[in-house]
This record gives structure tokens, sequence and C-alpha cells, in this order.
């Protein structure tokens, strides 16, 4: 049983007819994720038992007739996001023995709809970054060149059969840039759409809640299950009453795609070639191309960083040692505070937090804060302008390959590499990064951006490409 | 000092973060480099533009605001002295 080779419908549809038990599935799984976890670094927990045990209940409740839209469905949760089965680190050495009091929204409706939670991936420190390379349990490894990260646990995760599907968060790219370094296809969805209960949000402006699976249709799966309403996040677009059952058949007809041909221009050459042959492909289903302007994306990214950096200060403020997080040892309150906010926000923690309070003080506020949110508007306004004249954009996601393991980039040329995916965070629309050829021995993804709400169109359309394009990694998977 | 070496020191002190002396050296180099990277930033004319605080266009969404069964009963089953509404405790100061 390969889950490379197995759709989430199917091993559904398997599971009900008895073709298999949520148990071989999840047996099978955890067998794959602890040989993988030894070589490649994905996981910081594993569920083992806790997750048997769950798989011998989702088939009781079967064998008593239940229909469960993902039964026995393995799924790999981001260490930021709550789940009170197993540890939560949120990617800190000072959170390693850390129980969450509660299990996040989209998590529990997972489980609610018999999905089974097979470990916690991997993050950067304090999930800020998209790389892995920051984090206190080193850098996962990228499945396809192993001196190389992951950038995505969760992607390393679905792409070697660890698990079908990944919940992950997205902030200012994270989840699409690992989608496109492992070679998968990830959903950063409309802001709103996800409840974000129970994601330790470094940014709650831009974080998201979105999911990575092998194909568009997977994550339509998921979609359909942790969509929606939550009384606990009063950011939730669609309130009880109006929430949509069932999002939309994609209707992808004639379909008119937007591509800004200026940002190709600085690519590298195998990067230039896969937005190509996409667009060639596009081409032979029907789909127009049309030349689009997005030139704000150097100052949406600058705008990005300063109310991401500003948003951490705030939100980190809470890890003191005291409301959350490992006391250090002190010898008086203060040195209590210093000690354990060090230790539990990690270097990159440190930084954002003393650069977001910087950007918030006195003669800086005006000057870049709020500039910023005057400058985000304008990009939420770039975006919409841009989609007046066509159904969804095509854009690059990354400019490089991942990182190398030990490489030490300077931090602006780190911030850089979400030129194409921070600006999207901006305009809240929903995106979704797919596979689309290869540079050298790595995967390379682009990403489709359309209209809120347009999740099942970039899926459907997506899956027209992952059909030609999907491959898989060689030696460790 | 500098008046961002003044402020940088106040973020610090703010943020209640030990810093090594060479982290808030390199910190300190660092954001220098970082202030003239948002230059691009502070030269958008944005006059006439609002600045907003929400990805998107929405309606604020609350719960319904119902009644529900709270603990009060419990508590005060629970508590040694319950007397007109209040817990009686012992007294604290001298």
């Amino acid at each position: 049983m390969d889950l490379r080779n197995l759709s989430v419908c199917q091993a559904v549809e398997d599971i009900h007819s008895g073709e298999y038990t949520a148990h071989d599935l999840i047996e099978k799984t955890l067998e794959n994720c602890t040989l993988l976890n030894e070589s490649l670094n994905i996981f910081i927990h594993q569920a083992g038992i806790d997750a048997l045990e769950q798989a011998k209940a989702i088939d009781l409740r079967i064998e008593k007739g239940e229909k469960l839209p993902l039964a026995g469905i393995p799924v790999a949760v981001k260490d930021d996001i709550c789940y009170g089965v197993l540890p939560t680190s949120f990617g800190s050495g000072g959170f390693s023995d850390f129980y969450s009091p509660y299990t996040a929204t989209a998590v529990e409706k997972l489980m609610e709809a018999g999905a089974i939670v097979v470990g916690k991936t991997n993050l950067d420190n304090m999930s800020l970054g998209s790389s892995t390379t920051s984090s206190p349990k080193g850098a996962t490894i990228n499945p396809w060149d192993n001196s190389r990260a992951a950038g995505s646990a969760g992607a390393a995760a679905v792409i070697t059969g660890a698990a079908m599907v990944a919940l992950e968060s997205d902030s200012g790219g994270a989840l699409r840039q690992g989608a496109s370094s492992c070679g998968v296809t990830g959903l950063r969805p409309t802001s709103g759409l996800v409840s974000r209960h129970g994601l330790n949000l470094h940014s709650s402006s831009f974080g998201q809640v979105g999911v990575t699976a092998l194909t568009g249709k997977n994550i339509d799966a998921v979609l359909q299950v942790i969509a929606g309403y939550d009384q606990y996040d009063a950011s939730t677009l669609i309130s009880k009453d109006e929430f949509i059952p069932e999002i939309e058949p994609a209707a992808i007809d004639n379909l008119k795609i937007g591509f800004p041909q200026s940002l190709v221009e600085g690519l590298e050459p195998e990067l230039k070639t896969a937005c190509q042959e996409t667009i060639n492909l596009f081409k032979e289903q029907g789909f127009e191309i049309t030349d689009v302007s997005l030139r704000m994306l150097p100052e949406a990214l600058r705008a990005y960083y300063v109310i991401a950096q500003a948003e951490a200060s705030s939100n980190h403020a809470r890890f003191d040692g005291i409301r959350f997080g490992t006391a250090s040892e002190a010898d008086n309150l203060e040195e209590l505070y210093l000690k354990s906010r060090s230790n539990l926000l990690g270097r990159e923690g440190r930084q954002r937090s003393i650069y977001g309070t910087y950007l918030l003080g006195k003669g800086n506020f005006d000057l870049y804060y709020r500039q910023a949110l005057k400058v985000w508007n304008l990009v939420r306004r770039e975006f919409a302008l841009a989609l007046t004249g066509c159904d969804l954009l095509l854009m690059p996601v990354v400019k490089n390959l991942p990182p190398l393991l030990r490489e030490e980039k300077d931090l602006i040329s780190s911030w850089e590499e979400d030129i194409f995916c921070a600006p999207v965070s901006l305009s809240g629309l929903p995106a979704l990064s797919f596979p689309a050829g290869m540079i050298g021995e790595l995967p390379v993804g682009l990403q489709l951006v359309g209209p809120p709400f347009s999740e099942k169109t970039l899926t459907a359309v997506s899956d027209i490409v992952v059909r030609d394009k999907q491959l898989f990694p060689h030696g460790k998977a | 000092m500098s008046d961002i070496e003044k402020r940088f020191d106040k973020a610090v002190k703010t943020a209640k973060l030990g810093l090594s002396e060479d982290e808030h050296d390199r910190l300190y180099q660092q954001l220098g480099v970082f202030l003239n990277w948002l230059n691009p930033l502070l030269e958008v004319d944005t006059a006439g533009i609002e600045p907003i605080l929400l990805g998107h266009n929405s309606v604020n969404v609350l719960r319904e605001d119902c009644a529900r069964k709270g603990v009060m009963a419990e508590l005060q089953e629970a508590a040694p002295e319950f007397d007109q509404g209040f817990y009686r405790v012992p007294p604290i100061i001298e």
C-alpha cells in the first residue's frame, strides 16, 4: 500500500467497502513515518499508539454503518497548530513538553470527519521562516536532494507517503514555498475561510491554516470539512447562518489566466521554462493567457515585513515563562522575564520582537507601520484590479532553490525569497502552489491566485498540470 | 548615541529580552540594513489612502447572545462561606 498512489477519496471508499481497514492504513503510515523520520527529520512528535487506537475506533464506527468523509486518512499537523493529544512546541525549545489544553478547530473538524493525526511536523523557530533551517530540532531534509532543506516538513511528509494530507500554516508563504520545494500541491485559502483557532499566530493579519496534499482533488476533500464558521474565531468570514455546505464545483471552461510577464525576467532559466510549459498546457486546454501588471510586489514585501514584525512583537509578549512557556531560573522577576523570553523566542523570535517593537515605537509608528498599512490597501487594490481582466493569476512561488542545510543567508536575502508569496498574503486571496517543473533534480512550483472563495477552481485548474507533471523523489522516499 | 541607537535600546528594553553583547551589536547593525531596505516603502505615494486592518471586506461575526448555565451554583457549594452574593474569606490585611 503506497499512500502516494492513493487518493483521499479512494482511500475513504476502500475503508468503507472493507477493502482494508483504517487500522491497516494507519499502521502502514506509521511505519513510513518512523522510517522516514530517521533520515529526513519530518516529525517533532509521532502519534504511535494513539493513532492506532483512533483508527480502531473509526473502524468500529464504520462497522456500525457510519459514513465518515475522511475515514482513516492520515494527517500530519504542523507543530504550531494545537493538538491536545501530542505536545505542541511552536518551534521553540522552551515548549518541548507543552500539551495544549485544547485542539485547534481545523484539527477537531478533521478528526470528527474520521481523519487521524499521525504526527506533528517540524517548523522554523516560532514558525518564523519558510525553510525549517531555524528549527530547534534541526532542518527537515529535502527528499529530492538531501543537501537541501525541505522548506516545509508537511510537504516532505506528503511527497514521501508519511501522510496523505498535511495541515499547515502560511503567513508569508511557508506552505506554498514548501509545496514548491517538495513537488506537492499546497493551498493557502481565502482569509477567513478556515478557522485559525488553535494556530499560534505570529502575524494576526496574514497567518492562515492551509492544506498540503498530492493533488488539488485531495485538498478539496479536506477543505470541504475544515472550511466554515467557528464561534472561537471571529475572523471566520462565513457566518453560521450563511455557511456554504458545499463549495460550488468549478466551471473551468474558457478561463482567462493573467500572467505578469515582467516578473519572470530575473528568474532561473528552468523556472522560466516551467512557466512557459504551464502556459502551453493551459493554452491546450483552451484557456486564454493575458499579460497583467503587478508592479507593487517589492513595496508589498516590505509592508509585509513591517506589519508582520510589529504583530509578532505583540503576539509574542505572552511568551514570558509565566503565562506561557518554561520559566528560566532567576533571582528576581525582571531577570526571569529576560531569561525566559530569550530562551522561549529563539534567535529569529528575538530579532522580530525587537524590530517589531522598534517599528511601533514613538517616531516610527506613523513613518513605518501606518505607511505599511496604507501600502497594504494599495496592494489589495492592485490584485483586485489585476483580477478584473482575468479569472485567475499565474505567478512564480520561489525565486531560488530551497537553501542548503548549512547555508546562512543574510536577513534581507532570506526575506526577498518571499517576493512572490508575501504580497499574495496581503491580498487576502486564495493561492495554490502546484508542481510545474524541475530545476535540476529539484521540483519547482507555480501558484494560481483567484478571487475570494475560488478554491475549487484553483484545485481543478492545478490538477490539469499535476496530472501531467507529478513526480516522486527517488532514494529515501 | 544616535536617535536610532537610543530607540533600538529602548525597543530591546521594552521587549524584555536579554541579549548577549554580540547579539545586541549584530541586531543593531542589521537594523540599519533593514531600515535602508524599507526606503522604497516610504517613497510610495499614499496621500488619501486609508490604512486597513483586515485582509478582507467583512462584517463582524458574533456568536448568539444567549444565556448559558454558569458554574455559580457549584462555586457557591464549594465555597466555605457565601453571604448575600459574596464569598466570605479570612482577612489578609492585619
